[in-house]
């Protein structure tokens, strides 16, 4: 499903070259819920933005539900990104200015779907997470964990191959950050695949396989060298 | 199109919406009716004088003496300007057209009828007055020397024959063949319309009378006269400048005013129509000023916008939209206000000109202006938001992670 070999991602300046991933391996089964972990700075969120084509990478190779992502032009990633990934983020990230229904028709508008269909799924996804009698609410007038099902709505509106989460407990408290961890692990038994990144070494532990990155490398825990604070920094 | 959506969220942000839809409407209502005036302006200063207006110039003339002098001074003048080298021909007239002073009178077609008339500006001149003015016989036919005459002060201009413009005919004789009637200027004194002119205007330029002319065949005898001069083509210039010489040859006894002494025609219509066309330009500047501070508005909102919505923005383009989704989402957002603006502005626009119908005689605003203003509005609107448009489908998806 997800495939990156060798992959680096490179941030440049005109005296400094920050590789924030170096040879970054990893290979994610169709139906997996894996977990990637590491410190602050370790990488990991450029490994997520790299997966979601949200950013583009410097040098290996990156396959996507079969495909080489490397060549795409822009149109061609958002068209993945709106049909094959569904994506949970840590604030959220719904829009203030749309309430809950409006929310999740976002990504399927964008899609050019019919609005009958726009609208059985958005009530199917709502139903599914639990908020279907708040479709006429806006964000504001929810709970940090209520914005977070109606954001993981969206993203399982669109009945994407990938669901990618960074951090999607973050923001919330216990109660509600085992609410949204049970819903994802529901959502995975399902059959979704899932990647989730995380720095909470127990909802890590809740995936079925962890991913552990330092310096921008996928590192074997057994194995996982000291003091390695931040990523490596290489002079021009 | 995701309008339902636009409207939603626009609904979010009534300040700045209203705000700037209301700019639009205000715009368009002033836009509308100021063209309107200027249109009307310049169909003004377009208007002709059924002259053949190339090649004419005019000289005010002030004799110094006492009445009964001048008009041998007058003959005398006259016959060294037809004398002069470029010259074609030349008349002396109390008036022409656009010298905006004169004479009128109301005509009647019967001696005793005291109440309904016609009116019409008078202008005096003898058998070459229609050559000099270069305008066009459709009916009759010219004076005659023999048939020319002269009048003081204390007399009133009576002649026994005068020409007509079509115009004055034709509101005189509606059921037409005005050609020979009789018509009375002055009570009990007929005078027989000899000759019908296609065109040709009064002195002034702001009556309801404008193509009512009747010339007469008549040399006013008094020190202020008009002569008129039709110069050989190419010869303009030349005789511009010795013309006053000429005069002055002739007869030291006179004044030529130093700013209005001598005027080509061009300078006859340039002073005639100087506040309209400063109006015109006036209302243009205002046009201009006006659409240029809307569009400053639009941009300055949308880039305000796109700014306040960068990490919303992202988060669209994580979710699929592509960078023409964007460009897209701004442009028909920016549509839908200036929409609402100009159905505002199209009814503050008509209650704006009804308003200047009754207080300033204005005409109806035409609904083409209306429709252009649409137009210009709607699309100085898309093209004020392209830019920030723009600005907005270039932020990066990346944006929807990063925490502000």
């Amino acid at each position: 499903m997800l495939k990156m070999t060798h992959l680096a991602k490179v941030y440049r300046t005109e005296v400094v070259e920050t590789y924030a991933l170096r040879d970054f391996n990893i290979d994610v089964k169709e139906g997996e819920f894996v977990a990637v972990t590491g410190p602050s700075g370790s990488g990991k969120t450029t490994f997520l933005t790299i997966a979601g084509l949200l950013e583009t990478f410097t040098g290996g190779h990156y396959h996507l539900d079969g495909v080489e992502v490397s060549q795409l032009d822009d149109n061609a990633r958002s068209r993945i990104r709106n049909e094959k990934i569904g994506f949970i983020f840590q604030a959220f990230n719904l829009i203030p200015d749309l309430n809950v229904f409006d929310n999740v028709e976002v990504p399927l508008r964008y899609r050019g779907m019919k609005a009958a269909e726009r609208k059985q799924r958005i009530m199917d996804a709502l139903e599914r997470v639990g908020l279907a009698s708040r479709a006429k609410h806006y964000p504001a007038e929810l709970s940090g964990g209520q914005q977070q099902r109606v954001a993981i709505a969206r993203a399982l509106a669109g009945s994407p191959r990938l669901l990618l989460a960074d951090e999607p407990t973050g923001n919330l408290d216990t109660q509600m950050a085992r609410g949204v961890m049970e819903l994802l692990e529901e959502i995975h038994r399902e059959g979704a695949t899932i990647v989730m990144v995380t720095h909470d070494p127990e909802l890590a532990a809740r995936a079925q396989r962890n991913v552990h990155v330092i310096d921008g490398q996928v590192v074997d825990l057994a194995e996982e060298p000291r003091f390695h604070a931040h990523a490596h920094t290489a002079h021009s | 199109m995701q309008i339902r959506p636009i409207l939603a969220a626009l609904r979010r942000h009534k300040a700045g919406t209203i705000l700037i839809a209301l700019q639009i409407a205000l715009t368009l209502a002033i836009v509308c009716n100021a063209l309107f005036i200027v249109h009307e302006r310049v169909e003004r200063v377009r208007r002709t004088t059924g002259m053949n207006e190339a090649n004419v110039i005019a000289v005010q003339n002030l004799y110094v003496g006492s009445p009964g002098t001048y008009l041998p001074l007058m003959k005398t003048d006259l016959q060294a300007l037809r004398s002069m080298p470029g010259v074609e021909d030349a008349y002396v007239t109390n008036s022409f057209p656009l010298r905006r002073g004169g004479w009128s009178t109301t005509a009647q077609r019967n001696a005793d009828d005291g109440k309904n008339g016609v009116q019409s500006a008078l202008y005096f001149g003898d058998e070459h007055a229609l050559a000099t003015l270069g305008v066009k016989l459709i009916a009759g036919r010219n004076f005659t020397p023999g048939e020319i005459t002269s009048f003081t002060r204390d007399q009133q201009p009576a002649p026994p024959q005068v020409i007509v413009t079509k115009a004055f005919a034709d509101k005189m004789f509606p059921d037409g063949n005005a050609l020979g009637k009789t018509v009375y200027y002055i009570k009990g004194r007929p005078s027989t319309i000899i000759g019908i002119v296609e065109k040709l205007t009064v002195p002034w330029i702001d009556t309801d009378f404008i193509d009512n002319v009747t010339i007469m065949p008549l040399l006013f005898d008094s020190s202020y006269q008009h002569f008129v001069l039709r110069t050989k083509p190419g010869q303009q210039d030349a005789v511009f400048k010795s013309v006053a010489s000429t005069l002055y040859g002739v007869n030291r006894m006179r004044v030529l005013p130093e700013k209005n002494g001598v005027r080509t025609f061009g300078m006859v219509r340039s002073a005639a129509y100087e506040a309209d066309r400063g109006m015109a330009v006036l209302m243009s500047i205002v046009c201009g000023v006006l659409l240029a501070i809307t569009a400053a508005g639009i941009v300055g909102l949308s880039s305000f916008w796109v700014g306040q919505r960068r990490k919303q923005i992202g988060v669209r383009r994580a979710l699929g939209a592509r960078k023409s989704d964007i460009l897209g989402y701004f442009m028909t957002e920016n549509f839908l206000i200036a929409l609402a603006g100009v159905v505002v502005g199209v009814i503050l626009a008509l209650g704006m000109n009804q308003w200047m119908l009754t207080q300033f005689e204005m005409q109806r605003l035409s609904f083409t202006y209306v429709l252009v203003g649409v137009v210009v509005l709607l699309g100085l609107g898309q093209a004020a938001v392209f830019a920030p448009a723009l600005r907005a489908s270039r932020v990066s998806p990346v944006e929807a992670t990063r925490s502000v």
